[in-house]
């Protein structure tokens, strides 16, 4: 039977296993793992992961479900997250939050959507350049409402993320099977 | 009291590098460059001086060196709890920096995070344990990179693996990647995480020293103490103690954000004047506003007014007197302009998401602060809430596993408590807005 996993991910996964003292101490950077190439993690993949390498359901799903960084429904391809927290509200996080959501909601209004989602988090941990915000995994500083529509304007001329394209392509063939 | 009020006048912050030594040199994370300013000295000084355990301990504890990640704990302490003998034991450095205005611990590592392993060395040395791991967390994608990028030259150098240069010393070295969770901050709740599980704190006692990872001895440290220790062993804890005051020994990496002229991460001796720091060493409030309140030590810490400012100093002792702490150094600075109650409810914001939801008290008391401190925001308070939410925060705390409930009924005492009529101006509004006296 073929794998659910990549081979690439699946050699990465085989050694996480037998990284740590324990199997189950492997779950969080696995599910890191599965997220970085999938870009989420479908609950296929959870079952994957009981039935390929033996890590039950219910272990997986207390991970998956108490961390917020790892993605539990498929995401746009970026994601602009700006930190919310105390030192970067008192230098404007509120108000850069609330225009890259308006900015792309007019986007998606005006027929040109943005490969972009916004949302708020909770403490990035770079205090001193706030507000502070992350697209995907590149860390940005002082991020004000311009920095944030510019830095949307210039990822959504790029090429899509290697895991943002495996993610259409999974969703796409799954509407098509059904 | 703390008697260094004016021993700093005069001099300037860069006289008092211990770990910022670093700072402004050229490919500093380099261990050609670490090696250069005497990196992997004291590693060396130890193994093949063949110093003892003890005498290795005895060193920190004389340094007078605490815990940086908050709670203050004498370290050398905490490693002698570990029990003496054979078997399995863990070190664990907690880098997983999320106190709200903290960010000291990512600069050691933009630094260079050899600091960080010949300290993590020689910690596994003192408390006799041959695996250890660095816990980051998720979102620091630049720190992970530079911290497994120095473990894999300390093992090619030979400081990490079965035979730490060449003197029969082993140890292993791995670095553990969280995925968002403010609560593995806490020790036990990392160990709970690094076990594969939720990151729920553990009950205490037992504790880590004596049962922690997978049921070991393990201690938990964070990055700013094990990294200032090769110092403390090349230069003596005699030199260590030059710095700071008598019970708050050393210097600390003190991170300033909020509205200021020149924010970072600044390595002052404990016990410098706090008003000092802020308008000289970091400008001053930008535009010139006025003062109004600091958070001292991180969004746990109770905030103190702009009166109280005037005469703090920063160590343990003093911010402990004005009934606040040190925390981890995150000095945050309110400016005139912002209402204190918009404060109190974004920080409840960030209590309400991060309580892991283990005990009742924390779990439903987050919720409470900040449905009642938006509910203020929103024109739906009234006279006597801000002493009901001091209430609520009372209640919260001594009652739960972990500290993390105390932490958050700090700022829910504080600011009701010394900014009371700014809670009265909000229940003003409403009855204005609503025609009624």
């Amino acid at each position: 039977m073929a794998s659910f996993f990549s081979t690439q991910l699946n050699e990465q996964i085989k050694g996480f296993l037998g990284r740590y003292e324990t199997k189950r101490s492997s779950i969080l950077p696995i599910l890191h793992a599965i997220q970085d190439e999938n870009d989420w993690i479908s609950p296929e993949a959870v079952q994957a992961l009981e039935a390929e390498h033996g890590l039950s359901v219910i272990d997986v799903n207390e991970v998956l479900s108490f961390y917020t960084m790892y993605r539990k429904a498929p995401p746009k391809p970026y994601r602009l997250e700006v930190c919310g927290s105390i030192s970067c509200w008192l230098n404007g996080a509120d108000k850069t939050i609330s225009e890259a959501k308006q900015y792309i909601a007019q986007a998606e209004k005006s027929g040109k959507p943005i490969p972009f989602e916004c949302h708020k988090v909770e403490c990035l941990g770079v205090c001193g350049y706030a507000p502070v915000a992350l697209v995907n995994k590149d860390r940005h500083l002082n991020v004000t409402p311009e920095l944030a529509r510019k830095l949307m304007d210039e990822y959504s001329k790029k090429e899509l993320p290697a895991a943002a394209k495996k993610c259409a392509a999974d969703l796409a063939a799954r509407a098509a099977h059904k | 009291m703390p008697v260094m009020n004016s021993a700093y006048n005069g001099r300037q912050p860069n006289e008092f590098k211990v770990l910022t030594e670093l700072e402004g040199i050229p490919n500093s994370r380099s261990l050609e460059v670490y090696k250069k300013h005497g990196g992997y000295a004291a590693l060396e000084k130890i193994l093949k001086g063949k110093m003892s355990q003890e005498e290795v301990i005895n060193i920190v504890k004389a340094s007078g060196l605490r815990g940086r990640g908050g709670a203050g704990f004498p370290t050398g302490m905490k490693w002698g709890f570990v029990p003496k003998g054979e078997g399995e034991k863990y070190l664990i450095t907690n880098f997983d920096e999320g106190e709200p205005g903290t960010y000291k611990d990512r600069y050691i590592a933009e630094l260079n995070a050899h600091m960080l392993i010949e300290g993590k060395l020689i910690a596994a040395y003192a408390i006799g344990a041959s695996k250890s791991y660095i816990y980051l967390r998720g979102e620091f994608y630049d720190e992970i990179a530079w911290c497994e990028q120095a473990i894999k030259e300390a093992y090619a150098a030979g400081y990490l693996g079965d035979n730490v240069m060449g003197t029969g010393f082993k140890h292993h070295m791995d670095v553990y990647i969280g995925a968002g969770a403010y609560i593995c901050g806490e020790e036990t709740g990392l160990i709970s995480s690094l076990e594969g599980k939720k990151g729920q704190p553990k009950l205490k006692p037992p504790f880590p020293a004596v049962k922690g990872y997978l049921g070991k001895p393990t201690i938990v440290n964070n990055v700013e103490t094990l990294a200032v220790v090769p110092w403390i062993i090349r230069n003596g804890a005699e030199a260590y103690k030059k710095f700071g005051t008598e019970k708050s020994a050393g210097t600390k990496l003190f991170n300033i954000s909020g509205p200021v002229v020149r924010p970072g991460c600044y390595e002052l001796p404990l016990g410098y004047p706090l008003k000092r720091f802020i308008y000289e060493d970091c400008g001053g409030l930008i535009g010139g506003k006025k003062l109004k309140a600091v958070i001292p030590g991180g969004a746990s810490a109770p905030v103190l007014t702009a009166a109280e400012v005037e005469t703090m100093t920063m160590d343990y002792e003093a911010f402990a007197a004005a009934g606040s702490m040190l925390g981890s150094g995150a000095v945050i600075v309110i400016p005139e302009d912002v209402s204190m109650v918009e404060v109190l409810e974004n920080l409840m914001h960030f209590f309400k998401d991060e309580s892991c939801g283990q005990c009742t008290p924390c779990r439903e008391g987050t919720g409470w602060l900040l449905k009642m401190s938006r509910g203020i925001l929103q024109g739906e308070g009234q006279p006597g809430d801000e002493k009901k939410i001091a209430e609520v925060a009372g209640k919260m705390m001594g009652r739960t596993i972990c500290t993390f409930s105390d932490a958050a009924a700090g700022p829910a005492r504080s600011i009701p408590q010394k900014f009371a009529h700014e809670f009265l101006e909000y229940y003003k509004k409403k009855s204005s807005a609503h025609g009624q006296g």
